[in-house]
């Protein structure tokens, strides 16, 4: 009976991981495996915001990432056109 | 959100590595949205490739570009894509989840209907820890 319970469960799983994959696609599935570089990251809500430098539109300047003495807060929003 | 809230928030983009560059991890919306680019080898193309963002979204959000060694998102664990929001205090006060489906702007555009609801002198330079 156990035996049986197994097996349908096994096949059951076997049947939601195939239709992720086709849902998902296997490109996607690869491309998950290969290059998700997704990381929580040590910052903390309350952690003090680390400064940091980024380069300007024009590639010929520094631009500091947290503006300082503003007395207003700052939203940071990280992403690329891909 | 940038045009409702700029004149009280400052607002910064960090422009970062490519998520689906076309020698990576291409996705089918890039190239049906002609997002097409490799992932940049030097800091001209990444320049480029977000002058080239710009451009096309009439992005008027601040922007600037992460050196070619990612040093600020690899401490703010920024890639793919992520909102934090840091008080008048230079604290964190939120952390959004990694994109695509932690990228909530509509938390963060929450937040900032709450805090614009204060009184400008309440509100500078206190902390304010909503989230």
């Amino acid at each position: 009976m156990l035996k049986k319970i197994l097996l349908v469960a096994g096949g059951l799983v076997v049947l939601a991981a195939t239709v992720i994959v086709v849902k998902i696609g296997p490109s996607n599935i690869i491309g998950m495996i290969r290059y998700d570089q997704r990381r929580e990251g040590d910052l903390k809500v309350g952690d003090i915001a680390p400064a940091g430098m980024l380069i300007s539109l024009d590639g010929r300047a520094q631009v500091p990432l947290l503006k300082s003495n503003t007395g207003r807060p700052q939203i940071l929003v990280f992403g690329s056109f891909t | 959100m940038h045009e409702r809230y700029r004149d009280r928030v400052d607002f910064q983009t960090v422009y970062i590595r490519e998520a689906h560059p076309l020698d990576e991890w291409q996705m089918d919306s890039n190239v049906k949205d002609d997002v097409c680019y490799r992932q940049p080898k030097t800091m001209q193309d990444r320049v480029s490739i977000a002058n080239d963002f710009v451009k096309r979204f009439k992005y008027g959000v601040p922007l600037a570009v992460d050196a070619m060694d990612d040093p600020v998102e690899k401490v703010y664990a920024g890639w793919p894509e992520r909102f934090y929001i840091i008080d008048a205090r230079g604290r964190i006060v939120y952390k959004g989840e990694p994109g695509p489906f932690g990228f909530h702007p509509e938390e963060v555009e929450a937040w900032l209907a709450r805090y614009a609801q204060q009184p400008v002198a309440q509100s500078r330079g206190r902390a304010v820890t909503q989230q």
